[in-house]
């Protein structure tokens, strides 16, 4: 009975159970016995002991799940540890890090691949949350109804389910978006549309790769090839020029917790402000870029430093889209995704504790940037 | 002349709030409509939107498959045995952190909040050779025992602001009759906050019956994987026929709950997300 592993977890929550609250206990009762030697009084030290007890469980987990793993992997950075070799690691200095920033095409393509989705798709999201805001904050009857709908996609979210459905959908040839574009394109405005919207986005993606690859052969291709013939379609998940284009596409999907957060900043401002300005005449699409937009800017500058964390972060997509798919793997391979491939597929622990230390000082740096910056753009007058 | 714009004007909007919510909602519909197709109509060009003949074969078959029906006894297995504990030790420490006044309580809370800036992805390699070593690879355990200490900063910062506007003087008074602080948490605190508690345990509920890459690490067998690690491997590049309305069925299974979860507590969610800016 004790080989099933259903009754072995069991046991194991209940026996984790109880080693919280025996160890929550103790540290509550050092917390006491050592403001009893302060000469607290018995009142206050019942606080004492009772405000450590309930916190101690997650002072335990910081402990034993943060704090000595964290340790443990910084100093794995800099050995070759390898979890199967049975070797114990040797100190390797700087190296990791070296080979890691200078010497690996992987992870240039996943931080040449993280950039992109964050100057290209990044502002699609936040143009298209703020679009879908600016609708529902109309107050029309059955508001609510569309809220859900748009933050559906949020809870669904990455869920290995859903991303397989956009790999159905997304199919080149038999996909139903493709269907969908080539039935639309019979007609002729939409049809140039869509190839400018092909052209630009083959333009940036080959850019983008050329950076990766060092050279521009493929960039210098699609400029020369010209303006895309009357039937293209969009590749999506088939060429390394799409791949990425694809998780925009999910990441614009997902975007109804910023747009829930924009609804939020257009619904804090005052309303006096809007009703001044039409009495003075202003058209609806000047009060929103004269007097909407410059409210919310901390709202935007909150969702872009939380979109690029995301981006910085981003794994199931790559995973369930582009795994063993040789090819593509590199044009859309993101930090995480290549931290999970060494780290579990080579099990190389010291590499990819390296790699987790960069994405972590990335991830602080550019945060860090991002609220030096707000200074320059951010408006925060009214609050 | 203004009316009629009037009129136009929410013509157009609504137009366009329904465009987008079907836009949307798209995929939810294409995975129902592929999973009633056969393998030739989901892999032949032309548009289906609704198969003339809907079958119901594939949900037969899944019925039949003892992985998938495996899978998904485990996806509920863990993430309950997962919900309870790290719902129950979040309550706690909520309340230390909202209703107590301890030395040190302002420097955790923020070591607290200061967690929430370090990537998972940071921990994971790590904790991966931790639970190596102590024999829990391939078993349940990293995926949830870490949870019961309290896995979840965001989590316990939304509760906390709820758990600090409950009037003061409903503790003290209690606290003059007599009760401990333990019965004051769980007989006065936590009744009152039904909401909050209902939100947090949606929020847990999707990411942990979503999460991937923690069962992907942990689980090294085909009985032991949950939904999302199973239904990855029906999708397979090197098959050269994708066996789409299996795995859209699969797909749908999965989904169901979500959506259940999501109705009931829609109107708790997006009050939160707004009140406290999380990533849900």
């Amino acid at each position: 009975m004790l080989n099933n592993p259903y009754i072995k977890v069991l046991f194991t929550a209940i026996g984790t159970i109880i080693f919280i609250l025996i160890g929550s206990y103790l540290i509550a009762q050092l917390a006491s016995f050592i403001a009893k030697l302060f000469g607290v009084k018995a009142r206050k030290r019942e606080n004492i002991f009772a405000g450590y007890f309930f916190a101690s469980p997650w002072i335990i987990g910081f402990l034993i799940f943060v704090v000595v793993p964290l340790g443990f992997s910084l100093y794995w950075s800099f050995t070759d540890y390898r979890v199967t070799s049975g070797q114990p690691a040797q100190w390797v200095g700087f190296q990791n890090y070296t080979t890691l920033l200078t010497n690996d095409d992987n992870f240039k393509a996943s931080l040449y691949n993280t950039l992109y989705l964050t100057v290209f798709g990044l502002p699609l999201e936040i143009a298209f949350a703020l679009f879908l805001a600016v609708l529902l904050n109309q107050k029309l009857k059955g508001e609510k109804i569309f809220r859900m709908a748009f933050y559906l996609p949020v809870v669904l979210g990455f869920n290995t389910a859903v991303l397989l459905c956009w790999r159905l959908m997304l199919n080149t040839g038999t996909g139903i978006i493709n269907q969908i574009l080539r039935a639309l394109s019979s007609f002729g405005p939409f049809n140039y549309l869509m190839r400018a919207c092909i052209y630009i986005q083959e333009i940036v993606s080959g850019f983008f790769l050329g950076l990766n690859n060092g050279n521009f052969n493929l960039l210098d291709k699609i400029l020369a090839a010209g303006f895309p013939a009357p039937n293209r379609v969009p590749l999506w998940v088939q060429s390394p020029l799409w791949s990425k284009m694809s998780v925009v596409m999910l990441i614009i999907w997902g975007c109804g917790t910023m747009m829930l957060i924009f609804l939020a900043g257009l619904n804090n401002i005052p309303k006096e402000l809007h009703e001044a300005a039409e009495v003075d005449g202003a058209t609806s699409w000047q009060r929103f870029w004269k007097i909407s937009f410059p409210l919310i800017s901390p709202y935007i500058f909150y969702n872009l430093v939380v979109g690029m964390i995301a981006s910085l972060q981003i794994f199931e997509p790559i995973y369930v889209l582009y795994r063993d798919n040789q090819p593509l793997v590199s044009s859309a391979i993101s930090m995480v995704y290549y931290l999970w491939q060494k780290s579990f597929s080579h099990f190389e622990i010291g590499y990819g504790s390296a790699i987790s230390w960069l994405v972590l000082i990335i991830i602080l740096v550019v945060t860090l940037i991002q609220f030096w910056l707000q200074n320059k753009w951010v408006n925060y007058d009214v609050y | 002349m203004k009316k009629t714009f009037k009129i136009v004007k929410s013509l157009v909007l609504y137009i366009l709030l329904t465009f987008s919510s079907i836009i949307m909602c798209f995929p939810l519909f294409w995975m129902i409509s592929s999973s009633l197709k056969t393998v030739q109509e989901t892999n032949s060009p032309g548009i289906t939107w609704v198969p003339a003949h809907p079958t119901l074969q594939a949900y037969i078959d899944i019925f039949h498959n003892t992985n998938f029906l495996r899978a998904y006894g485990n996806s509920v297995f863990y993430v309950t045995l997962a919900l309870f504990g790290t719902l129950i030790s979040i309550a706690a420490v909520a309340y230390a952190f909202s209703r107590v006044s301890w030395p040190g309580r302002n420097l955790v809370f923020f070591l607290m909040l200061s967690t929430m800036m370090i990537p998972a992805q940071a921990l994971i390699v790590p904790q991966y050779v931790f639970f190596n070593k102590i024999h829990w690879v391939g078993t349940f355990n990293p995926l949830i025992i870490p949870g019961y200490f309290a896995g979840g900063a965001a989590m316990i910062f939304l509760l906390r602001q709820s758990m600090a506007q409950i009037p003061k003087e409903l503790d003290e008074s209690a606290i003059v009759d007599g009760a401990t602080h333990f019965q004051i948490w769980w007989e006065i605190i936590l009744p009152l906050l039904k909401a909050p508690l209902a939100t947090i345990a949606t929020f847990l509920f999707v990411g942990l019956w979503n999460s991937l890459l923690t069962p992907l690490m942990y689980l090294q067998t085909i009985d032991m994987y949950t939904l999302p690690v199973y239904i990855s491997t029906l999708f397979n590049i090197n098959q050269t026929v994708q066996p789409w309305p299996t795995i859209m069925t699969a797909a749908v299974l999965t989904t169901i709950p979500l959506i259940i979860v999501f109705f009931f507590a829609q109107r708790f969610i997006l009050e939160s997300v707004v009140v406290s800016g999380l990533k849900g």
